[in-house]
């Protein structure tokens, strides 16, 4: 256990040596922010004048939905580019430096290797998250109104899709040894699941069903909604652990190749 | 640990290691025990299989056929408890050029599983012994390569290893860096079974107390310094450089009706100087010879000199020669 946190915290602390990782988290702190703001002043503006946008009663929106389940809808598109990035030097980089051949050496298996480099990601992406929770203060402060119960299921529900974009992305990093090649697969990969999300609205069959259903973002929709469903817990776990355990099974493979 | 034993232990044994690579061995039928107190020179050309030996042996990966023991323990059997009793150094030193030299030597103590409470006081005394004091707070990516290859041998060294497997230490280092690099790997020696792996002759002879060849994935030959040198010292080069092409073919000729030359050869061309070169033995020296006859007819002569042959000279002549493949003692 000590040599996985040991792991972890050298690539927690590797986000930070560089200033890649830096201004990853400036750029999502700035990026949803703005997007904070903007909901926030939408929503402000449809409330003085409910009826010009068609609406009568306007005590039928609810702020928590309209500004927090959006503002979580429209972070989980942030993550098609943050997560290549903050994945893209987890093996591929070490490969390319060659510094894995060491680490392969240590009284190490395997799966310390893969456990440790996700969870320092993971502890990373949870930094990042962090700032996240001074917009609570801010929407309070000018006398906003919402429920915690919804906010902490959509605080939970964009870690749990960050959490299975990010172990996807560390497998894909890990079958090549250039970083850029990583990122730009990752982004692929992020796109294709993106995209699945869509099938639904373009056609129908048992096919659809099927590509709906694989969707992570089919089943972050209901945190945002502020639903808590098992399912939606157990496909991001088992997401998580299947790439988990290809990233293991490419690992191992320099056993049998050269 | 290692000091109840009553005699020097082997604590290194490979018996019948093969190793492919699709088709190709890489390593075919290898067996050699390494004792402790033991330096041991693996020598060879480019592509003979030192590295793979090597990685075998720090369990970098597994053999194809055969069994690796570190201190009686199969590698294939208990990984961590084998791995844990090696310090590996590799061809290219590969750090993480943008961690600190402490900070990544204690990572590296923390990994090989050194307890906290003697961390520090463990890692202080490798840094010392490799020199690295005035450094633990510089970028490792800022080092130079003699200071990254102090650094590569630090943690190697971490958690006081039984064995001790560097692959090429000295490459691209300068004079004094190599003779201080050789006065560590020499202190270390002591107490430790040591494999290091070189294409430089001299080297083997200053720090080997023994000296495997190995050729094809094959060990060709092993024993003493001694024992070694005697079998390649009948053979030295002598390298021609005359001024005009014309001249070659002549040159050529003188040479050829020369008794006692073998492998003669033009080596190279530059604008218009052509190098020869070829073997002879060591017992007669043949320049003045040479000189005389050339001089006589003609040929411009500009440079001759007598050269230690190459460690690949050598082999392909004792390859040649099938003097290679039979064991020392």
């Amino acid at each position: 256990m000590r040599k996985v946190l040991t792991i972890a915290r050298k690539e927690f602390s590797s986000c930070f040596h560089s200033w890649l990782g830096v201004l990853m988290a400036a750029l999502f702190f700035l990026a949803s922010g703005i997007f904070f703001v903007i909901l926030v002043l939408s929503y402000s503006k449809i409330s003085m004048n409910p009826q010009q946008y068609g609406l009568s009663n306007f005590s039928g929106i609810n702020q928590t939905q309209y500004i927090f389940g959006s503002f979580f809808s429209n972070l989980s598109i942030m993550l098609l580019f943050l997560v290549p990035i903050l994945t893209m030097r987890s093996f591929a980089e070490e490969k390319r430096q060659e510094t894995l051949e060491l680490l392969f050496t240590y009284p190490l298996s395997d799966f310390e290797i893969v456990i440790g480099k996700q969870l320092g990601i993971l502890l990373f992406f949870g930094v990042l998250l962090l700032p996240l929770s001074g917009y609570l203060a801010v929407f309070r402060w000018i006398g906003g109104e919402f429920d915690w119960g919804p906010v902490s299921l959509g605080f939970l529900g964009f870690w749990l899709l960050g959490a299975a974009y990010l172990a996807a992305g560390v497998f894909i990093s890990s079958l090549t040894k250039n970083p850029i090649v990583s990122a730009l697969g990752t982004f692929s990969v992020l796109l294709v699941f993106w995209i699945s999300d869509w099938v639904d609205d373009v056609a129908t069959g048992p096919w659809v069903r099927i590509f709906s259903e694989l969707s992570p973002l089919a089943h972050y929709k209901n945190f945002t909604l502020g639903i808590l469903d098992v399912q939606d817990m157990v496909f991001f776990g088992f997401f998580f652990f299947y790439f988990l355990f290809l990233t293991l099974r490419s690992i191992e493979t320099r056993n049998w190749k050269s | 640990m290692s000091m109840n034993h009553p005699e020097p232990s082997n604590l290194i044994r490979f018996e019948n290691v093969s190793k492919k690579y699709g088709a190709f061995y890489a390593l075919r039928d290898v067996s050699f025990e390494v004792k402790e107190g033991e330096i041991v020179g693996l020598l060879g050309p480019n592509g003979a299989g030192k590295t793979t030996v090597m990685r075998t042996l720090s369990g970098f990966f597994p053999p194809t056929s055969g069994r690796v023991f570190v201190r009686d323990l199969e590698m294939a059997k208990h990984p961590h408890k084998a791995k844990r009793a090696i310090g590996y150094l590799p061809e290219t030193v590969s750090l993480y050029p943008d961690m600190r030299v402490i900070e990544y030597l204690r990572f590296v103590a923390k990994l090989k599983g050194v307890p906290a409470h003697e961390l520090r006081g463990h890692v202080r005394s490798k840094m010392s012994f490799c020199g690295l004091l005035d450094s633990g707070h510089r970028l490792i990516g800022r080092l130079s390569k003699g200071y990254r290859q102090r650094v590569g041998l630090a943690q190697a060294l971490m958690a006081d290893p039984p064995v001790l497997v560097l692959d090429e230490p000295t490459t691209g280092l300068d004079p004094t860096q190599i003779k201080e690099i050789r006065e560590l790997i020499r202190a270390l020696g002591q107490n430790r079974a040591v494999i290091l792996s070189t294409h430089i002759l001299p080297e083997v002879s200053m720090l080997c107390s023994r000296v495997m060849m190995i050729n094809q994935g094959q060990i060709l030959a092993s024993g003493t310094v001694r024992e070694l040198a005697s079998c390649l010292e009948d053979r030295e080069a002598i390298h021609i450089k005359i001024k005009d092409k014309q001249d070659q073919d002549r040159a050529l000729k003188i040479l050829s009706l020369l008794p006692g030359i073998w492998n003669l050869k033009v080596s190279e061309e530059v604008r218009g100087e052509t190098f020869i070169s070829f073997e002879t033995s060591p017992d007669e020296d043949l320049r003045p010879r040479i000189t005389k006859l050339f001089v006589e007819q003609g040929v411009s002569l500009l440079e001759i000199q007598r050269l230690q042959l190459t460690l690949e000279d050598i082999f392909l002549g004792l390859l040649r020669e099938g003097k290679l493949g039979r064991r020392f003692p």
